[in-house]
Formats: structure tokens, C-alpha cells, sequence
């Protein structure tokens, strides 16, 4: 496959992404799709984000929660109490909560490995989690936090549906293409020679410590970029979302797609979104389903659903 | 040699693990262009005495200095910055990665990592490539680590170690594991370096060591019990006892 034709395809894929609503308006009136669609790509803005941790840094978080739960409601709280729906303030709010969150949470755990790295991020979100649960006043405690408005960008006002998608779809884009670009760059390779070999990195020269900090607080800014889009779209930011499940969720997500791939957190957020949203309403058991799929993956194919196909491929090809 | 012109200096260097003084004092001066071994049976002390070098241990008590600055309070990346590149004796490399992406990551370290947009430059590859080709592993660049030969990932190990254009190489039993004819190659690799590159080498083979180094230092109990030029050491009375009779013997 020629270059301009790879380009050619993925610029007609990405187009096609974008303009969901309005092509599909035709054969899915409720908007179902839509809205399932534009959750997953939420989520995967989400699993993309830890993934730069897990797959590329080889930093397990099991707290991921933490930041894409505190863009949502910085995002909302911003919203309400500065009284604006301008975009580049709530979502700039979602940002600078998230980072300044991810900076502090990643001084304290980011010189551990392992399983001390797994229970230290989930011991830290789950604090996180209770400061958002008890602090009612602000965030709403068990109610939530509800009536988060939809941006708008300047004189355009995203508040409807479609609109609110279209909004998901593009972060989700630049989103992909700044990781895409971040994976192939001097600092995308130096990640992965702190994954694999944080001594001789550190050998060489590198400042490891730092480098697993810049990873920690990047993905944490872009777990909030996802927070803040969430709290738009649902208008309403839950506890849930600084919490375990949450976090767990985006674990659960990159290891069905494949760690260490970009196509492979994606798939698997959208793996995750269908069993959870389309096939629970079809069988009573989806959430088994998704136990089941993925006790298979950790046993079976550990390289995920990315890993699996990549392996075929070759098969086939030789 | 006078101490100013040391490009390596440890002082009164003493390194305990419990009970165990694994270095007691020890003083080494490797001056620049010098290539300095370090021999000694085993639990002699000897990598404990790079890994107090490089960082990896906090010495007890002692001074290190590169180029006449203090450097013991400094971490290990910090010291590689100053010119230190080594070579472990258990391969330290990046397995899943291609030979060539291994010495990438020491060629980049230079212009430093946070370059998030930018691309790898184009001459890397080719850079790598060298240094690759003139440790005999030409043909090889593609090849992940971990697929490499024990005697190859040992070329690799040193290539890396070079990439980063050291100005002091630690060589921690670079022939450790090889076979007579890898051994013979690797020796004469780093025989054929720079001149101008200061080594301190850690080597339990003697025909190694004396085809390497210049000056000889003999550690045993944590102690430096001899050092000088490699012919007098060799005649030393107190170390064929201590450590070349015993080499002799068991050869």
C-alpha cells in the first residue's frame, strides 16, 4: 500500500468518524449509535491515555480514575460556579485540575514498580475518591454533581447531540494523532527503554525518575481532557468516575485491545462499551460476559485482541 | 602519576553490608588515557567497587571524583552525564528491541528525551549502524536483543556503553560467560579502542587483563594490596599468593 493511499484511506476514516450523526441519520433515528459512539470514543481517549503508562512506560496504574474523575468535575464545578460554558475554560479548568492532580499523585508513587506501583495508585484514588464523595458542598457527594452544561466555543453552542459528538470525535482525533506522533519520538522511545530496562536507562543518562513523572502527569492531563468530555456529554459527573470501577474499567479496556499499540486501547474501549451498553440489554448476564472475556485474555492472549490479529497476520503471511 | 591529572579518583572508599566490609578503604587514581585493571578472587570487592563508581551503591565512607569533582552525592545518571559509561557483567540491554534501537537509546541520550513532537533524526539509525559494524555486529542491526547469541549480546553490551561516547569505560568482566574464541575477539574489540579512552577493567581472565591494561590494582578483603604497571604487579610476591598462584592453580 502506497503512502498516499494509507493517507487517502485514513483521511476517509476519519472523516467518516467525525460526520457519524449526519450519515447515520437516516437508519438510526433514536441516535442510539450516537450516543454509544461517542461514550466509547470517551473511553477511549481514557484507555489511550493509560495506556501510555501500562503499554508504553510499563507503569500499571490502577488509580487512572483519579484524573479522569477530577476533569469531570472541574469541569462541571468551573461550569456552574464561574457561570461560563466556554469550552477553553472548562476544559482548560479539566486540565489544569488533572495535571496539577497527576503531578502530585506521581511524585509520591512514580520511584515505586510493580505491584507497590498497582496499590499505591489505587490506595491514593481511593482518597481521591473519598474527598469527592464527603466534600458535598462541592462536588455533590452521593447525588453527583448534575446540570453540567455543554460547551460552547465562542458563538458556537455544542449543545446538541450531534454537535456534542462531533466535539468527542475531533478531541479523540488530535488526541490519537498527539500520541501517535509522542510513541515515535525521542521521548516515546525513551518510555519504552525505561520499561524495559529502567537500570541501563538510568546508566546511559537518564533522568528515569523524571521521565516516569512526565509520563504520569501527561496521561493524567489527558485522562481529564476524557473526564471533562464526559461530564459534558452525560451532564452530570457521578463518584463513580474518581472510583475503583472506573479505573478498573480502563485497565480491563487497554488489556482486551493490547497494551503498547494505539489501535489496541480503542478496540478495547469499544469491546467494553458494547458489552456493557448492547449486549446488556439483549442478556442479563453481560457483566459476566465481560469477566469471563476478559479472564480469557490474561490467561490466553495477553497481548489482547491487537496481539492476537498481529500474530495471525504473521502466520498467514509466512 | 600526580593526582591532578586523575581522571578517576577514589578515596578511602569503604562500602559495609552488615557485618561485611566489602570495600575497607579503598584508593584508586586512573588517570586519563590510562587503562587500569582491577583483579581480585571472588568477593574481593571488585563490583562493588564499580557499582560505588557509577552510583548504584552510596559508598559507607569515601570520596569519588571525576575530573577532580566530587560526584559521591551524585545518582548514577548523573555521573553517566559526566562521562561514565559501563559495561555490566550481567548484559543490561533493552531485549525486545532491534541491536540497533538498543545503541539508538544511547546515541539520543545526549540531545536529551523530551522531545515529544519531534522525529528520531534520520542519521541515528545510520550512527547506530557504525557503531554496531565496528563491534562485529554488522548484519546483526535488525535482530532483537533477546534473539542475539550470549557472545553477541556482549558485543551489543559494549556498543551501547560506547554509544554514549564515554570519557571513563567500566568494563565489569567484559569476557564474563564467553567462549575462548568470543573471549579472543572481545579482547582484542576493546584492545583496537580510542588510546585516548580511559578504561578501568574488572576481569577474572589474567591473559585478558594483561593484554588490556597498563597499570594493575589487586583488591582481596575489601583492601588494595598492590598497584602499579601490569609487569610489576605480575611479579608482586604477596598477590601470586594471594590471588595469580591461585589462578595458576586452578587454570
Amino acid at each position: 500500500m502506497t503512502r498516499a493511499l494509507r493517507f487517502g484511506l485514513v483521511a476517509i476514516a476519519v472523516a467518516a468518524l467525525i460526520t457519524f450523526p449526519y450519515w447515520s441519520a437516516g437508519w438510526e433515528s433514536s441516535r442510539f449509535a450516537t450516543t454509544v459512539l461517542r461514550d466509547v470514543l470517551v473511553f477511549a481517549i481514557f484507555a489511550l491515555s493509560l495506556d501510555l503508562l501500562i503499554g508504553r512506560a510499563g507503569m500499571p496504574s490502577l488509580g487512572h480514575a483519579a484524573f479522569f474523575g477530577a476533569g469531570a468535575y472541574a469541569a462541571g464545578i468551573a461550569s456552574q460556579r464561574l457561570g461560563t460554558d466556554q469550552l477553553p475554560i472548562t476544559m482548560g479548568a479539566a486540565i489544569l485540575v488533572a495535571t496539577a492532580l497527576a503531578l502530585i499523585i506521581g511524585a509520591l508513587v512514580v520511584r515505586s514498580e510493580g505491584i507497590f506501583f498497582l496499590m499505591l495508585t489505587l490506595a491514593l484514588a481511593q482518597i481521591v475518591f473519598a474527598i469527592a464523595f464527603q466534600w458535598t458542598s462541592v462536588t455533590g457527594g452521593s447525588n453527583g454533581l448534575s446540570g453540567v452544561g455543554r460547551p460552547v466555543i465562542g458563538g458556537l453552542d455544542l449543545t446538541a447531540a450531534d454537535r456534542m459528538y462531533v466535539l468527542v470525535a475531533v478531541v479523540f482525533i488530535a488526541v490519537a494523532l498527539l500520541l501517535s506522533r509522542i510513541v515515535g519520538s525521542p521521548y516515546g522511545r525513551a518510555l519504552v527503554g525505561v520499561r524495559e530496562n529502567e537500570r541501563r536507562m538510568r546508566a546511559l543518562g537518564y533522568d528515569t525518575t523524571r521521565l516516569r513523572l512526565s509520563a504520569f502527569v501527561l496521561a493524567g492531563a489527558i485522562a481529564g481532557v476524557a473526564g471533562a468530555l464526559s461530564a459534558y456529554s452525560l451532564r452530570f459527573v457521578s463518584a463513580q468516575d474518581v472510583g475503583i470501577a472506573t479505573s478498573v474499567r480502563g485497565f480491563v479496556m487497554v488489556l482486551i485491545g493490547g497494551a503498547g499499540s494505539l489501535f489496541g486501547p480503542v478496540l478495547g474501549a469499544a469491546v467494553v462499551m458494547y458489552i456493557e451498553r448492547v449486549l446488556s440489554s439483549a442478556i442479563p448476564v453481560a457483566e459476566t460476559v465481560l469477566g469471563l472475556v476478559f479472564v480469557a485474555f490474561v490467561l490466553l492472549a495477553r497481548q489482547g485482541i491487537v496481539g492476537v490479529g498481529l500474530a495471525a497476520w504473521a502466520r498467514v503471511r509466512r | 602519576m600526580g593526582e591532578g591529572a586523575a581522571l578517576i579518583e577514589i578515596r578511602d572508599l569503604v562500602r559495609t553490608f552488615g557485618g561485611v566490609r566489602a570495600l575497607d578503604g579503598v584508593s584508586i587514581a586512573v588517570a586519563a588515557g590510562e587503562r587500569r585493571a582491577v583483579i581480585g578472587p571472588n568477593g574481593a570487592g571488585k563490583t562493588t567497587l564499580i557499582n560505588v563508581i557509577t552510583g548504584e551503591i552510596p559508598p559507607t565512607a569515601g570520596v569519588v571524583r571525576i575530573a577532580g569533582e566530587d560526584v559521591t552525592m551524585l545518582r548514577p545518571w548523573q555521573r553517566a552525564r559526566k562521562g561514565l559509561g559501563r559495561m555490566y557483567q550481567r548484559n543490561e540491554l533493552f531485549p525486545p528491541l532491534a541491536a540497533r534501537d538498543n545503541v539508538a537509546l544511547a546515541l539520543a541520550v545526549k540531545a536529551g528525551p523530551y522531545r515529544p513532537l519531534e522525529r528520531v533524526p534520520s542519521t541515528q539509525p545510520r550512527a547506530a549502524d557504525a557503531l554496531l559494524e565496528r563491534v562485529g555486529l554488522a548484519g546483526r542491526e535488525g535482530i532483537p536483543a533477546r534473539e542475539l547469541s550470549h557472545g553477541e549480546r556482549r558485543q551489543l553490551e559494549l556498543a551501547v556503553a560506547l554509544a554514549q561516547a564515554p570519557r571513563v569505560l567500566l568494563l565489569d568482566e567484559p569476557t564474563a560467560g564467553m567462549s575462548p574464541a568470543e573471549t579472543a575477539r572481545i579482547t582484542e574489540l576493546i584492545a583496537s579502542l580510542d588510546r585516548g579512552l580511559t578504561m578501568l577493567i574488572v576481569e577474572h581472565d589474567m591473559d585478558v587483563v594483561f593484554r588490556l591494561a597498563d597499570r594493575i590494582a589487586v583488591l582481596h578483603e575489601g583492601r588494595v594490596i598492590a598497584d602499579g604497571p601490569a609487569a610489576d604487579v605480575r611479579g608482586d610476591v604477596r598477590v601470586n599468593e594471594v590471588y595469580l598462584g591461585k589462578a595458576v592453580a586452578t587454570a
